[in-house]
C-alpha cells in the first residue's frame, strides 16, 4: 500500500527539471518556491543545472557572451528531439522562456520574437516636438494617474515635478 | 534617463553593436553601482543569487521588526517614516507612518490593504490595489529575478547599528533600473535599497536610520474599517498588448475610480516582479494628443497616446524603453474580442 502511496505521489509530482523551470520562471507558489530553491542550494548538480538553464534563457533572449554557440546548441539538440504525433496532456499553461526548449525550432522562433520587445518600436516614434507643454493643465491632468500608480509604486510619494512633451508617432501608430 | 523628453530616438541597431552596446551597458552599471560604494565582484552563480534574493524577500515579510527609515527621491527633500511588521501565516501584517508633513498612513493585513490621510481633523481613507512598501520590496518568489539581473555582492557594511552585506542588482537588458540594497548580516532584511539609473544617478533610497528585530511590535494593525472594493476585474478588453518587455508580464487588468475622478477607467499594471508600470485605458472623447513626461532625473516615464477609440496612458518609476515599448505595441481589439 505504502509503495503504490509512493507511486501515486511521483506521478502527481512534475519531474525535477520542470519544478526547476518553474522557479526560475515565477511560477511555484511561494511554498513551493522555497523548497525548490532549498534543494538547489543544497545540491551541487542541481545548482549546475539551475546555471545551465540560466545560460539557456540568456541564449534565446541574444543575452550574454557565448549566446550564439549555446543557441546553436540548443537548436542542434532540439532537431534531434523526435516529432510526438500522440497529442500530449497538458499539464499547465505556460510561455516562459525555458519551456520554449521542449517546443519546435519553429515554435522557439516565433516565440522569441513574439516575447521580446521589437527593436523597430523603439524607432516608431518618427518625429518630435520639443515645445514644453503648459505644465500646470498637464499636471492637473495627470495627478489621478500618478496617485493611482502610487499603489504599485516604490516611491512612497509621487514626484512633485513632472515635464511634458508633446510628440508625433508614425502614421501606423496615430 | 538624463535626455531630454521626446529626444531618445534610436536608430535601428545592427546586431553587433546592439551586442557591443550591452556589454557597454554592463559595464556602465559596474561602474554606476561601484559609485555608491560597493565594491564590484564577480557576479553570483544563478542559484546562489536565486536565494540571496529569495532570502532578502522572505525577511521583509516574515520577520517581525519596528523601525524608522527614511527616504529620498531623486535630490528631493528626505522623508522619515516609521514600519512596523508582525509575521502572520499568511500575507504580511504591517503599518507605515509618515513622521514628517502630512499625515499618512498604509496599512496592510491579509484583508487588503488601505491608505489613510488625515487633513485638517478629517481621515479620508483609499483601499489600496497592492501592499508593498520598504523593505518588502522584492516579490514574494524573487528567484525568477534572477532571469534579469545579475546579483553581485558587495562590500560589508553597517546600517543603523547593524552589520549587513552589500548587494548588487545590476539590470541585464535597458528595461529595468540597477539597485543596491544591504542585506542585514543574520537575517537578510534589506536595511538599505537605491536604485540607480544607467548614468548611476541615485534615483530613490531608502535607509533605516533605527531599527529593533526579532520584537513583536504592538498594535501593529487594528482591523481595517469596512469599505467597498476598490476595483473590479475587466471583463471585456478593447486594447491589447503585441508583446511586452522581456520578464513582464501582467499582473493586475481592474476597473477603478482615479482619486478625484467620478468616471472609471481601465487600470492593467505589468511587472517583472520588481519595476511596475500602470496602463490606463479610457474612452477618448476628443482625439488625444501624444505626449510624453517625464520626472526630475527619469524617474517616472509616461506616455498618452490613441489606441483606436481609447486614450491609452502608461506610466511608472521605469526606464524609458520600458514605458515606451508597452505605449508602442498596444492596438485595438474589436469589441468583444477574447482576452
Amino acid at each position: 500500500m505504502t509503495a503504490l502511496h509512493n507511486l501515486a505521489a511521483q506521478a502527481d509530482t512534475p519531474p525535477r527539471e520542470t519544478r526547476l523551470s518553474a522557479l526560475l520562471d515565477g511560477e511555484l507558489d511561494d511554498a513551493a518556491a522555497r523548497a525548490m530553491l532549498r534543494e538547489v542550494v543544497a545540491n551541487a548538480a542541481q545548482r549546475e543545472q539551475f546555471s545551465e538553464y540560466c545560460r539557456i534563457g540568456d541564449a534565446l533572449r541574444g543575452l550574454g557572451h557565448d549566446s550564439a554557440r549555446l543557441r546553436g546548441r540548443v537548436m542542434a539538440a532540439l532537431e534531434e528531439e523526435p516529432t510526438l504525433l500522440a497529442p500530449m496532456p497538458k499539464a499547465v499553461t505556460r510561455q516562459p522562456v525555458l519551456w520554449l526548449a521542449a517546443a519546435t525550432v519553429a515554435a522557439i522562433t516565433w516565440g522569441l520574437w513574439s516575447m521580446a520587445p521589437r527593436q523597430e518600436d523603439h524607432a516608431r516614434m518618427a518625429a518630435n516636438e520639443q515645445a514644453h507643454l503648459a505644465q500646470a493643465a498637464h499636471d492637473d491632468r495627470m495627478v489621478p494617474y500618478l496617485a493611482a500608480h502610487q499603489d504599485f509604486a516604490q516611491a512612497v510619494v509621487a514626484p512633485s515635478e513632472m515635464r511634458f512633451t508633446r510628440v508625433t508617432l508614425a502614421e501606423a501608430d496615430r | 534617463m538624463s535626455a531630454a523628453p521626446g529626444a531618445s530616438l534610436r536608430s535601428l541597431p545592427c546586431h553587433g553593436l546592439e551586442r557591443r552596446r550591452r556589454s557597454l551597458v554592463s559595464a556602465a552599471w559596474l561602474l554606476c553601482l561601484a559609485s555608491l560604494g560597493a565594491q564590484a565582484a564577480e557576479p553570483l552563480p544563478p542559484a546562489e543569487a536565486a536565494a540571496w534574493l529569495q532570502r532578502m524577500a522572505d525577511a521583509s515579510r516574515r520577520l517581525a521588526y519596528e523601525g524608522v527609515f527614511v527616504f529620498q527621491h531623486g535630490d528631493s527633500a528626505m522623508q522619515s517614516l516609521r514600519v512596523a511588521n508582525r509575521p502572520v501565516a499568511t500575507g504580511k501584517d504591517s503599518r507605515l507612518t509618515a513622521m514628517d508633513g502630512l499625515q499618512r498612513e498604509v496599512r496592510c493585513t491579509q484583508s487588503g490593504s488601505l491608505s489613510l490621510l488625515t487633513e485638517g481633523g478629517e481621515v479620508r481613507a483609499e483601499r489600496r490595489l497592492n501592499s508593498r512598501h520598504f523593505p518588502d520590496l522584492l516579490p514574494a518568489n524573487a528567484a525568477a529575478l534572477a532571469n534579469w539581473y545579475s546579483v553581485r555582492l558587495g562590500e560589508a557594511s553597517r546600517v543603523a547599528g547593524l552589520d549587513c552585506q552589500e548587494v548588487q542588482l545590476e539590470p541585464r537588458d535597458a528595461y529595468r533600473w540597477g539597485y543596491l540594497l544591504c542585506a542585514e548580516k543574520n537575517t537578510a532584511l534589506p536595511l538599505k535599497a537605491a536604485m540607480v539609473n544607467e548614468a548611476g544617478h541615485t534615483l530613490m533610497q531608502y535607509r533605516f536610520a533605527e531599527i529593533r528585530l526579532g520584537a513583536p511590535p504592538k498594535n501593529v494593525a487594528a482591523p481595517l474599517p469596512e469599505m467597498p472594493a476598490a476595483a473590479r476585474p475587466v471583463a471585456t478588453e478593447s486594447v491589447g498588448v503585441r508583446s511586452l518587455p522581456p520578464g513582464y508580464t501582467r499582473i493586475t487588468a481592474v476597473k477603478r475610480k482615479l482619486p478625484n475622478r467620478g468616471d472609471e477607467v481601465e487600470h492593467w499594471v505589468f511587472s517583472d516582479g520588481l519595476t511596475h508600470i500602470s496602463l490606463f485605458i479610457e474612452p477618448a472623447r476628443q482625439p488625444v494628443e501624444s505626449v510624453r513626461g517625464q520626472s526630475k532625473l527619469g524617474m517616472i516615464n509616461m506616455l498618452t497616446r490613441q489606441v483606436g477609440p481609447m486614450r491609452t496612458t502608461v506610466l511608472g518609476d521605469a526606464p524609458w524603453p520600458a514605458v515606451e515599448a508597452i505605449a508602442m505595441n498596444l492596438e485595438a481589439r474589436p469589441a468583444g474580442a477574447p482576452r
